[in-house]
């Protein structure tokens, strides 16, 4: 179970921006838009085989080629204004058939990323996920933080359209942060390091499928520009939201007239206050939905060699 | 036990049950594999293997980290075991091992093959043995496709008749097991005879003895695998007594003989009725 750094970046209190996998990949896509248009390069990595199955072989003429696995990479730049490490994992780590890394090798995972973290001296790190929330897929979705500090909670909410997750309501002020996206954060508050996630509203019905939420990950990208004081050409990213936005709309337009009268007063209410349809249409909405998408999975299957 | 203080010390020990001491000069080591055994093509060729050649079981991988041990599989009433068991056949200087598909630590579980292969048994060459689905008939004549995960490895094994295969997607594990085998400078092969996809669920004795034949050629073993002769007369009967019977059948078969393809639809009633003969 290793490390491999290819360079040794000169850094200065570098800042740990990582991006894994999740609903909607909001986190997985701010973080690795925001990697590319900094132009960050590529200094090392975790070697993959210990917590990933290889994705891909390729075999011709009878010689096999390669074994392709999931990449856990590390990137860096150097900003004006500050040093930014990113990691970007390809997949979570799991075990047994759990969707999410949890358990020892995601702990495992956590802390190789932070030891390459810490031996170029940083002392904060940043998380990016999903927030399920009962918003009109309309709205622009709010960046929701939680925080290792109540210093940074007072700094996040400071940043355009953040708020923390106590304003969200109906949580009793409890949740958990699923996947790496949450454990790196605990294991480097562990390690005395600042923590702060920011998660991307996805409307609740769309947190089961099949396709990212880009639009959601806008909303966190234009929070990293806050905070890093930087301009971000979106143009890409805007693209990608419209495609996006296309299917939103027609599984929207299949939606019953009465449940979509209901889901419509979503686009007026209060964005924390969780409502606007009743649980017999959450049902609904599911159940239809994941037939729907179920009719594109089933197309998918592959043989393995 | 006095053999194992000779193993190179990196092993991991206790990974292993060892239960006799090996007897073997550099063999060769045939991995079969029980999960997806498309066919029945892995297990039963390590079984038949191990039968005819004397086969000791010598060793197992142990299945904590490897297998899910929270309560017992069962199926048709009997518990079933994931078992990693390797047997040595002495006289033939053969290695043979034959797993369920690790659930978990893929890597770890691929290495410790090659661990007990080659520190405790020296082992110099790999060959897996797996089925792969076609869409031909079953009477159109199969072939063994093949990758290597060595050029002169191929070139050694150039006059076998075996195929070489180009494919690209999902690896299985026997494609993982030959990478691990490759970065330890082990050459190996993975076989992959032709099973046509209404044979996937039963046994193909076509696809075994055709596998068998080759392994006897490659090491000399002098097998008498006549017994399958008789089991694929068998089923090609009963094939023939269902295309006589169902003229649906009939034709599905008389397209894939012709080189046409079938639907999905068409596959699946192919498929279930052939299951239901054969397993009468």
């Amino acid at each position: 179970m290793g490390i491999r750094l290819f360079r040794q970046p000169e850094l200065e209190k570098p800042e740990l921006i990582c991006g894994w996998p999740g609903i909607g990949n909001i986190g997985l896509i701010a973080v690795d838009t925001l990697k590319g248009i900094l132009g960050a390069e590529e200094f090392g990595e975790i070697e993959p085989w210990d917590f990933s199955y290889p994705k891909k072989v390729l075999i011709k003429d009878g010689l096999l080629e390669e074994l392709r696995f999931p990449s856990n990479k590390f990137y860096y730049k150097r900003l004006e204004r500050r040093d930014l490490i990113f990691f970007i994992g390809e997949e979570q780590p799991t075990e047994g058939e759990k969707m999410y890394a949890a358990g020892e090798k995601a702990y495992q995972m956590s802390n190789l990323v932070l030891d390459v973290a810490e031996k170029f001296g940083c002392q904060r790190v940043y998380t990016s996920g999903a927030c399920v929330s009962p918003i009109h897929h309309t709205v622009k979705p709010r960046v929701v933080s939680v925080v290792s500090s109540e210093k940074l909670a007072e700094e996040v909410i400071r940043y355009q359209n953040t708020i923390l997750i106590s304003e969200m309501g109906g949580r009793e002020g409890e949740g958990v942060i699923t996947g790496l996206n949450g454990l790196l954060l605990a294991v480097a508050k562990r390690r005395g390091l600042e923590s702060i996630c920011l998660m991307g509203e996805i409307p609740d019905w769309l947190s089961g499928s099949p396709f990212p939420y880009p639009k959601a990950s806008k909303s966190v990208l234009e929070v990293f520009a806050d905070i890093l004081g930087i301009r971000i050409d979106f143009t890409v990213l805007d693209k990608m939201v419209a495609q996006i936005e296309e299917i939103v709309e027609r599984l929207y337009e299949g939606f019953p007239s009465e449940i979509k009268e209901r889901y419509d007063e979503r686009k007026v209410a209060a964005q924390a206050k969780p409502g606007g349809i009743t649980e017999e249409d959450a049902r609904w909405i599911k159940e239809h939905i994941d037939e729907l998408f179920k009719k594109g999975g089933e197309q998918g299957g592959e043989k393995s060699i | 036990m006095s053999f194992l203080r000779k193993v190179v010390s990196k092993v991991e020990r206790n990974l292993f049950e060892v239960y006799q001491a090996p007897h073997l000069r550099n063999p060769s080591l045939i991995v079969g594999w029980q999960t997806q055994d498309v066919g029945k093509l892995g297990s039963k060729t390590i079984q038949f293997l191990n039968e005819k050649l004397a086969g000791q079981k010598i060793a197992e991988i142990k299945p904590s980290g490897f297998f899910p041990l929270g309560g017992a599989a069962f199926k048709d009433n009997l518990i079933q075991v994931s078992e990693s068991k390797f047997w040595a056949c002495e006289k033939s200087n053969l290695l043979l091992f034959k797993s369920e598909e690790s659930e978990y630590e893929w890597h770890k579980f691929l290495n410790a093959i090659l661990d007990f292969a080659q520190h405790y048994c020296q082992v110099k060459e790999l060959y897996t043995v797996s089925g792969i689905l076609c869409l031909s008939a079953h009477t159109t004549p199969r072939r063994i496709l093949a990758v290597y995960n060595q050029p002169e490895f191929q070139e050694m094994l150039r006059d076998y008749g075996l195929e070489d295969m180009t494919w690209e997607g999902p690896p299985a594990i026997s494609s993982y097991l030959l990478w691990v085998a490759e970065k330890r400078s082990v050459p190996g092969v993975s076989l992959w005879p032709e099973i046509p996809f209404y044979l996937a669920a039963v046994e193909d004795p076509t696809a075994i003895k055709l596998t068998l034949s080759f392994l006897d050629r490659r090491f000399s073993l002098g097998l008498d695998l006549a017994e399958f002769d008789l089991e694929i007369r068998n089923q090609n009967e009963k094939i023939a007594q269902l295309r006589e019977e169902n003229a649906e059948i009939n034709e599905y078969i008389n397209r894939l003989e012709s080189g046409l393809s079938l639907n999905e639809e068409e596959q699946v009633r192919l498929a279930r009725e052939v299951y239901e003969i054969l397993e009468k």
